[in-house]
Order: C-alpha cells, then sequence, then structure tokens
C-alpha cells in the first residue's frame, strides 16, 4: 500500500515512526513510494545491509537505478564488502558519523539537479551506537544540509524506542511526523503533526 | 551578612530593628544614666541589640558594640562615675559580641557546607539517573529491534529456501548489533562499579569483566 506523503511538496522533512516489526517492511513501502512519485532516493543504513535491502527492493519491482545507498553497517558487520556493491558508499561503522556526513554532503551535492530525497534507516539503530545527544546534533546536521539544498528527507525510528527529550527535538528539525501504524481512510500512515 | 539562605529575615527588617534598638539603648545611656545618674540594670538591654547584630553580621556587630562602649564611657566621664564596672562593662559587651558573632559564623558556614554537600550528591544523582535512562535507551529498544530482525529473518524460512549468503550478512549484522549492545552493557557496569564503592571487589570484577 502508498505511503501518504501528500504533503512532501510543502513540507520536506518528516520523522516516521514505525513498529520494530514493520521496520523492514515500511522501508519498502517509503521506497515504494517515493520512487513512483520521481524522487532519486539516497538510503542510509544502520539497520540492514544494502545488499539485503537491494534484495527486497527488487522483490517489490522498485527501481533501483533511482536509488542510492550510503551503507554505515555492511563494513562494520561483515568486515568486507560483498561483490556486486560498487554502486554504494559504504561507512565503517555507524559511530563514524564524520564520515557519514561527508558522504551525505558529497551524494547530495552529487543529485543537486534531481528531486532527491533522503531516506535515514534508523534513528533507532543508531541508539546502539552512538548516544542520543549526539544522534540529535547529527540529525540537526543532516535536516539543515537538506533545507540548504532543498531536498527531502525522512527519518524512520521505533516508536516509543525513543527517549521525550529525543522525540521532542528531533520534532523541531523537522517539518512533520507520521505514525505509520495509525490507520486512517485510504493510507496506513497519516499526518499526525 | 548572613548568607545562610531563603530561611532569614528580611534584611531591611533586620536593620530597621537593630535601629530602633540602637535608639533605645541611647536612649537609655542618656535618660538612665545621664539623667538618674544610675548605671545599674539598663545595660541588660544592650545585649538584645548586640546579640541580634553579632547572629545577623557576625563580627560586624562589634562596630555596634564599640558604639555602645563609646557611649557608656562618655555619659560615665560626664556623670563622673568612671570606674572598674564601666570598664568590666565595656569589656562583657565586646566580648559577648565576638562570642556569638563566632558562634553564628561558625554555624552558618556549616550550614552552608551541608548544604554545598548535599546539592553535589544530588547533582551526581541527577547525572547518574540520566546516565541510566540513556543506557537503557540503548540497551532496551536495540534488544527489541534486534529481536525483532532476528524473526524477520526466521521467517525468511517459512515455505521456501532463502538464499543463504543473504540470510548469513543479515546475521552477521545481528551478530554486531548484538555485540555493541553487550560493550553497551559493559559501559553500563563499569560506570556503576565506579560509582559504588560499597560494591566488593570479587563483583565488580565480575561485573565489568
Amino acid at each position: 500500500m502508498p505511503i501518504d506523503f501528500s504533503r512532501l511538496g510543502e513540507d520536506k522533512l518528516f520523522l516516521v515512526l514505525s513498529t520494530a516489526e514493520m521496520l523492514k517492511r515500511n522501508n519498502t513501502q517509503i521506497i515504494h513510494t517515493l520512487t513512483g512519485k520521481g524522487y532519486r532516493v539516497v538510503v542510509i543504513t544502520t539497520n540492514q545491509p544494502s545488499a539485503v535491502l537491494k534484495k527486497n527492493y527488487i522483490n517489490e519491482n522498485i527501481d533501483l537505478s533511482k536509488v542510492t545507498f550510503i551503507d554505515a553497517i555492511t563494513k562494520y558487520a561483515l568486515g568486507k564488502i560483498p561483490p556486486g556493491q560498487e554502486d554504494c558508499r559504504f561507512i565503517n561503522s555507524p559511530s563514524n558519523l564524520t564520515d557519514l556526513g561527508i558522504a551525505i554532503t558529497e551524494v547530495l551535492h552529487n543529485y543537486g539537479g534531481e528531486k532527491t530525497c533522503l531516506l535515514f534507516d534508523s534513528v533507532s539503530t543508531m541508539l546502539i551506537y552512538i548516544p542520543s545527544t549526539n544522534i540529535s546534533k547529527f540529525i540537526h546536521f543532516i535536516t539543515s544540509k537538506l533545507r540548504l539544498v532543498d531536498a527531502a528527507g525522512i527519518f524512520l525510528a521505533v516508536e516509543k524506542g525513543l527517549d521525550p527529550l529525543l522525540l521532542t527535538q528531533l520534532t523541531t528539525y523537522v517539518d512533520g511526523t507520521i505514525d505509520m501504524d495509525i490507520p486512517s481512510a485510504g493510507s496506513p500512515g497519516v499526518p499526525v503533526q | 551578612m548572613n548568607k545562610t539562605g531563603g530561611k532569614n529575615m528580611d534584611p531591611v527588617r533586620q536593620i530597621w530593628i537593630l535601629v530602633i534598638l540602637g535608639i533605645v539603648c541611647i536612649g537609655l545611656e542618656v535618660g538612665v544614666h545621664f539623667f538618674l545618674h544610675t548605671a545599674i540594670g539598663y545595660t541588660h538591654i544592650f545585649y538584645i541589640l548586640l546579640i541580634l547584630a553579632a547572629v545577623w553580621y557576625y563580627k560586624k556587630a562589634l562596630w555596634v558594640a564599640f558604639a555602645l562602649v563609646a557611649a557608656t564611657f562618655i555619659t560615665s566621664l560626664v556623670v563622673g562615675d568612671f570606674n572598674w564596672a564601666t570598664l568590666l562593662r565595656a569589656v562583657m559587651f565586646l566580648l559577648v559580641t565576638y562570642i556569638v558573632a563566632w558562634i553564628s559564623e561558625e554555624r552558618d558556614r556549616g550550614r552552608l557546607e551541608i548544604l554545598a554537600q548535599k546539592e553535589a550528591i544530588e547533582k551526581e544523582h541527577y547525572a547518574l539517573v540520566g546516565y541510566l535512562s540513556e543506557i537503557t535507551l540503548r540497551i532496551k529498544q536495540p534488544i527489541k529491534i534486534l529481536r525483532d530482525n532476528i524473526l524477520a529473518i526466521r521467517m525468511e524460512f517459512d515455505g521456501k529456501i532463502p538464499d543463504i549468503e543473504m540470510v548469513k550478512m543479515e546475521l552477521s549484522t545481528q551478530l554486531a548489533h548484538a555485540e555493541q549492545i553487550l560493550q553497551n552493557f559493559q559501559e553500563l557496569n563499569k560506570e556503576m562499579v565506579d560509582e559504588h564503592s560499597e560494591i566488593p571487589n570479587a563483583y565488580k570484577e565480575f561485573l565489568t569483566r
């Protein structure tokens, strides 16, 4: 089912909350919706290796030519880059925010002329690797960067997985929060803020 | 001035009380000693002024004592009854003021030290609570994510044979997550051990192993 990103034209940045069980599926659904709307999607993954995500996307008939990966987990988890992943950008570890920031800046610069949307999967997984204060600062950095280049951004997080302070901070950085598990007429996700 | 915090009387009111008592004392000195030619009894009233001044303003109250001593000396010299009793009274004014001022100062210093210690303990406590919340956030939810990811991998086996390479890759990722969660947990244990010196060494070693 398509996700309701009807406000994506006016609002650019969204915090998308999902249950942990649905995180993987919701990721695929979001990509499906965004590529369908003609967006170039830059996926920053800290939860699943890009190879696994690619396979999921292929199974869902998603046009992979419109998806770019910044993979911060494969090298850390596997210690090497699997073959056939030359088109992805790999970061040593999810805690290496400097390299991650550089990669995001470069990728956004490369796709400057296109309608670009960044998908961050996920804020909750980042909590395993870095303190919440650093996550907050880093998300603020990314949102500022996205606003500067007029690109859209979606930050996936597990609902109830963020403490109230971090959630409040993240909410102030984005234009809206979407709870994907609140059903509404015609769509599985609705803007709640 | 007395700086023991919120429980003090308003300083303006303190000044007014001391000024009124000062006027009363000088009035007694002039009225009773100068006009009635007696130096007995009324000087006890002076101690109210001196003690209050010493409690509120510590050793600065010695200036009030000196002023009363001067007033007593002047009236005694004018009246002509200056003797050893006048000197003794003057010494008592100064001595009582000094002792009360010293005790008050020490008492309030002690109170301030206790307050500072209490504040430091509360600060440490809040820091620890904040740290525990952060670690809970970085352990509880990640374990749930880990569980759901493993469940998703398990579900890949339902009704079909999944791509083994992909499954290996997914499991390696979950293993990396688990190792990091374990590391976070060890950090928590270390912080707890550092915080609580009463934990026996054997347990400290076990917790940080």
